[in-house]
């Protein structure tokens, strides 16, 4: 059985093992590092040790032969007959590692009536399209799509599965892959080909962001990962780009859940779409100030958030809510009003390029992450501010 | 300066939040004590009146000036030193008259100080503050008070059911005198002799000998009704809870409590109000219940009337605000708060199951409770507590746009522990009699309720106003104080007059008049002077 | 009915410190709280119950420890704990711990519903709820925030998506995992405390469950984490000083600037 073995020779009694435990799982007893019934093997400690005093033995898994994978595929999510931004950008990422592993790219689409879109995903990078056109994938769903996908796997063995970590990616992609039995890393912010062994490298935040791990799958395949959006750049779309359109014919499976209807958001700018955040925390002072915010986000072009205390207060609804129990956001700009920046606040900012804080306390947390820093009272601040926008876009 | 230029600039310092507006012709923020005694010689000379301001938070309207100047404190708002007692291993810091409640608790939370200006004992004591986590006990629900602001009006809070008023912690004063002369009182430097005579000497070295009046404290729990008067009193307590009449407070030290390791919540809802009471007095060790002996020895007894759970209970229906409070059940009826403060979870574990049997064994229903033993769910309870007069203070909002004469009315008389139920009686009765909508919730512990009403216009406003007085004086008569923590001020002037008959009024101004021959500071507050009444 | 509800422990802050010197994590020994996300589905759990009738099982996979995490959720009105504890499920990944977990589900046997918490904090992968559904081969949908109405068959419920809402028909059994605006927790009483102090965990190990022992924790688990590191983001740092009216021109010109080149 695996296990996490502590060589008493080697160890020196640093400590340095018992603070990377994230399990609190080892403590020195007479001067050596012991591993407690805490431990659940995830290795944190072994890294940590500088004498190499600690051995984590993992077990023989079973192998199969995974030389029959080949090719990298992208899950081109679409919605009302448009392509997600993200499926494009995992198309743009998907070229770059095919040419490592001089293999080709394939985008699937499913959907009912959709067929222009092939064109489009081949102009975006997609060498072959695996087009489903049916009636029961005109709503998506997961079941349906899922056994879909997971069917066209087994026929085609792809090395690479690729999802857009969107509610719907990141729901779809765990039935895809606990049928298939294989490895599947959520939200990752990276991507890249380990050059000797050829495996996909996925990175991932953990922790709520606190920490990065690098996550490879070497046994199984597919290797799969959902993927944030934004995180890569689409490419320009060339119509010029050749490509081959493969309709599958099949009766996709029936479903076991039911949509009923859809109840969209009236406003068109969502936070994960926004490229530019002005968020409120409970330093506006009360409810009716959050329209300083909202007009400091709409002449910027921008969407509005929002720190957790404010959605409790009832000041703004969940839905924009950011945050470990809101929303991971990756706008190019954040602008904090009145948030102190608690941990779970933070967990919440994933790459975001320029972080501006507006708050009253000088010892808020939010200035340590932020780029830039003003220490007021955020309802004086935004009126003045957005004056001076307005002017200067006159 | 002429008067609308006045207004016009410094309109807000004729009001504080008993929403009353004042007069005045001049205002100062000093920053020294030296900058108040300067104030203090002039205005003394010119004959001017002084106002003494804080944080204006105050619901007594002892910060409303009638006329003359106003010597606001906000600038004063250091903390100046602090004091290890090795011997007691207590803690105490010494405090400028402006600083905030909630400034000073970061602080304390923090350990950390601005200690450029302190001595090197200061400094030293500092390190004895690293050995424990230390609060200040004195909590009034507006933590935006200003300390001299507390000290003039004794505040207290929730948790003075355990820990007492801000008196208690109180251990020393710096009063600067109508003369410009200075009081520096150590707690237990000056204490009133057999015969009820005191002498104090002010740091110039001048005696002031006087007399203790002969009135009678009420017997209760909490009170800041007139000045504290008790045979061989310390003569701190004098100028504690005097509302800023004797002089004007330039220090004040403070003793800091130990934080113990974990603190408990508990909102037990019972079937009704007569088994809420009879819980209040089993938590008081008054009654026992199926020989049941329940030592939790809580910090605070909350309550809450049937009338505020059911307004809670709609307000949760359509203000998102309170959306994040759990569901109040149909079924709960009245509801009765503790917080318990200890160094072991097992322990207080221990005393609430035998809570719970004593919840069952009153006719309640130990299941019909919420249980916080962490700060994530306590600050859930807190919320609770906090919806009640948050929820008032929007219905009045509301009810001011239609007539902005109308204010919040809320009582704030404390009764003797025997008393209670005769005095929740009285208020419910009145309530009903008058038609009037109320909801009743406060520190029962104490036997201290505010009872608020909540007019639906000047009519019930008026009655409101003329109830009150009424209760004033059935609860003086039932020995309670008029004033249990927010002071007399300038508003419950007639309420004490309820309490105390004119010559015992009379003794309070001579006693006024000792320290303020003049009467220049605060006139009006406490009692009136028959020259100003004419 | 029977529901089952998941229940993770996890530590009660994801605050990493660095160390200087090492360049490694260094954590406190934070306590453990149930994951905030399964605290809502523990509570829908039991307003299902109080509304409908039900039996609500809480079923955790970890230390040995976590025995006391579900008393916890016995304090909060669960009827049963269930912990899978054993070194042969340590190390798992998404797919080896759902694979257990649906060993688990069907050692307890019956169901109609499963609920998960969205994702679990330590975490935040949300695969375990939809990995765990097709690990048992039944209906499953992420992140409902109402539970519209619930019959013997099928219930009807409102999801949360990017876009807004869908309104949607879920045939039981199935698992759904839920997010925090489905509804706030409430606390325990004494009386559900006292339950808790007086209930037994039931433990369930490897030999109790009907699993191949290759498809179980580390050795089970397809991902691996080859290195970790914490990211770096250098903050700028600067702070905007002045009068009002020079602090929102400076910002001003400041984001002007950045929303060209965001453009």
């Amino acid at each position: 059985m695996a296990s996490i073995d502590i060589i008493k020779d080697k160890c020196v009694g640093c400590r340095r093992c018992v603070g990377a435990c994230p399990f609190g799982a080892i403590e020195i007893v007479e001067k050596k590092a012991a591993i407690k019934d805490a431990c659940t093997l995830c290795g944190s400690c072994v890294e940590s040790c500088k004498f190499n005093a600690i051995n984590f033995a993992r077990d023989e898994t079973v192998k199969h032969d995974l030389s029959e994978y080949k090719g990298i595929w992208v899950f081109a999510e679409q919605r009302y007959g448009k392509l997600k931004t993200v499926s494009l950008e995992l198309l743009g990422k998907a070229g770059e590692l095919s040419a490592q592993l001089n293999v080709s790219v394939t985008a699937i689409l499913l959907g009912h009536g959709i067929d222009n879109l092939a064109d489009e995903l081949i102009a975006c990078g997609a060498d072959e399209v695996l087009l489903m056109d049916d009636d029961r994938l005109n709503d998506f769903n997961d079941h349906v799509y899922g056994e879909a996908i997971i069917d066209l796997i087994g026929e085609y063995k792809p090395e690479i599965v690729l999802v857009g970590a969107t509610s719907k990616g990141r729901s779809l992609a765990p039935h895809i892959s606990s049928a298939l039995k294989t490895g599947l890393t959520a939200d990752c912010t990276a991507l890249g080909i380990d050059i000797e062994s050829k495996l996909l490298v996925q990175t991932r935040p953990a922790f709520g962001g606190n920490l990065m791990a690098e996550i490879i799958c070497p046994n199984n395949r597919p290797q799969m990962a959902t993927v944030r959006p934004k995180v890569f750049k689409p490419l320009e779309p060339d119509y010029n780009r050749k490509g081959k359109i493969t309709k599958i014919k099949k009766q996709p499976a029936e479903g076991l859940v039911k949509l009923v209807r859809n109840i969209d958001n009236a406003e068109g700018l969502t936070l994960s779409d926004a490229e530019i955040i002005v968020s409120v925390g409970r330093g506006m002072g009360s409810a009716k100030n959050i329209r300083l915010a909202k007009e400091l986000a709409d002449v910027l072009g921008g969407a509005l958030g929002s720190s957790r205390p404010v959605v409790d207060m009832g000041w703004m609804p969940y839905s924009q809510q950011v945050g470990q129990t809101g929303k991971t956001v990756a706008p190019k700009i954040y602008i904090a009003c009145g948030i102190s920046g608690a941990i779970q606040h933070l967990a919440g900012l994933a790459d975001i390029d320029t972080i501006i804080a507006v708050n009253q306390d000088p010892d808020a947390p939010i200035f340590k992450v932020a780029d830039y820093g003003i220490v007021g009272d955020v309802n004086e601040i935004l009126p003045a501010l957005i004056e001076k926008l307005k002017k200067s876009a006159k | 300066m002429d008067n609308n230029t006045f207004i016009k600039m410094y309109g807000e310092y004729l009001r504080d939040e008993s929403r009353q507006v004042g007069n005045a012709e001049s205002i100062a923020f000093p920053k020294t004590e030296a900058e108040i005694i300067s104030t203090v010689k002039e205005m003394s000379r010119k004959d001017i009146q002084i106002t003494t301001q804080g944080a204006r938070t105050g619901l007594a309207a002892s910060a409303v000036p009638y006329k003359g100047h106003i010597i606001n404190l906000s600038k004063m708002n250091k903390v100046t030193g602090a004091r290890y007692d090795e011997e007691k291993d207590s803690f105490f810091l010494t405090v400028q008259p402006g600083v905030l409640l909630s400034e000073l608790r970061k602080y304390i939370s923090n350990k950390s100080f601005n200690a450029n200006n302190w001595d090197e004992q200061s400094v030293n004591a500092l390190k004895y503050m690293e050995k424990n986590q230390w609060f200040y006990s004195t909590d009034p629900t507006e933590t935006s008070a200003s300390m001299g602001g507390i000290a003039s009006c004794n505040a207290s809070g929730a948790k003075s059911y355990r820990y007492g008023s801000a008196r208690e912690h109180i251990t020393g004063l710096r009063v600067v005198l109508a003369d410009g002369d200075v009081l520096n009182i150590k707690r237990g430097q000056y204490i009133a002799d057999g015969d009820s005579k005191f002498h104090i000497a002010t740091e110039s070295g001048r005696e002031i000998k006087g007399q203790l009046p002969k009135y009678k404290m009420p017997d209760v729990r909490k009170n800041t009704s007139g000045y504290y008067n008790m045979p061989g009193m310390d003569m701190i307590d004098l100028f504690i809870g005097s509302d800023g009449t004797l002089g004007i407070i330039s220090e004040i030290e403070i003793e800091l409590s130990k934080t113990q390791k974990v603190n408990w919540g508990v909102t037990i809802f019972m079937p009704d109000e007569d088994k809420a009471v009879d819980l209040v007095r089993a938590l008081r060790q008054e009654i026992t219940v199926d020989n049941i002996n329940l030592e939790l020895n809580p910090s605070a007894i909350e309550f809450f009337s049937h009338n505020a759970l059911c307004m809670l209970r709609d307000q949760q229906k359509t203000n998102a605000a309170f959306s994040n409070i759990q569901e109040i059940k149909d079924i709960y009826h009245t509801a009765v708060y503790i917080e318990i403060e200890s160094d072991s979870n097992d322990e207080v574990w221990t005393e609430i199951e035998k809570l719970g049997d004593v919840i069952n064994g009153l006719g309640g229903n130990e299941d019909e409770t919420w249980v916080a033993y962490n700060p994530a769910n306590l600050e859930k309870l807190h919320y609770f507590r906090h919806a009640c007069p948050e929820c008032v203070n929007m219905q009045i909002d509301n009810i001011k746009k239609t007539d902005n004469r109308i204010t919040k009315l809320g009582t704030d008389m404390s009764v003797p522990d025997n008393k209670l139920k005769d005095a929740m009686k009285m208020y419910n009765e009145g309530i009903e009699e008058n038609n009037l909508t109320a909801v009743i919730f406060g520190h029962i512990g104490n036997n201290h309720l505010h009872v608020n009403i909540i007019p639906q216009n000047m009519s019930e406003y008026k009655k409101g106003k003329e109830l009150f007085l009424i209760w004033a004086g059935k609860i003086a008569a039932m020995g309670g104080a008029v004033s249990a923590e927010h002071g007399v001020g300038k508003l419950k002037v007639p309420f004490l007059k309820k309490m105390y008959n004119e010559e015992e009024l009379n003794e309070m101004r001579k006693l006024k008049k000792l320290f303020d021959p003049a009467q220049i500071f605060n006139r009006g507050t406490i009692f009136e002077f028959e020259e100003d009444v004419k | 009915m029977r529901i089952i509800v998941c229940i993770k422990q996890v530590p009660g802050t994801n605050e990493v410190k660095i160390d200087p010197d090492t360049n490694t994590i260094i954590r406190e020994n934070v306590p453990a709280i149930i994951n905030p996300f399964d605290t809502y589905a523990i509570e829908e759990a039991v307003r299902i119950k109080e509304r409908a009738g039900a039996e609500v099982y809480g079923l955790s996979m970890g230390i040995p420890a976590a025995a006391e995490m579900l008393k916890e959720a016995i304090s909060l009105r669960i009827d049963k704990g269930i912990l899978m504890t054993d070194r042969k499920f340590a190390g798992a990944d998404t797919l080896a711990t759902s694979y257990a977990l649906s060993k688990g589900i069907e050692k307890i046997g019956e169901f109609d519903l499963i609920i998960c918490g969205k994702q679990a904090t330590d975490g935040d992968t949300a695969q375990v709820g939809p990995s765990l559904a097709g690990a048992l081969g039944i209906a499953y949908a992420t992140d409902i925030s109402k539970i519209v109405e619930i019959k013997p068959d099928k219930m009807h419920c409102l999801k949360i998506t990017d876009d807004g809402y869908e309104e949607i028909e879920i045939k039981l059994p199935a698992l759904i995992t839920v997010v925090k605006e489905i509804n706030m927790p409430g606390l325990p009483s004494i009386k559900s405390m006292k339950a808790a102090t007086n209930s037994k965990i039931e433990i369930l190990t490897f030999e109790d469950i009907n699993a191949d022992e290759n498809r179980l924790g580390l050795k089970g688990s397809p991902t691996q984490v080859r290195k970790t590191f914490v990211p770096v983001h250098e903050a700028n740092n600067e702070m905007i000083e002045g009068t009002l009216d020079e602090k929102a021109g400076k910002l001003s010109e400041i984001l002007l600037k950045l929303r060209t080149e965001v453009k």
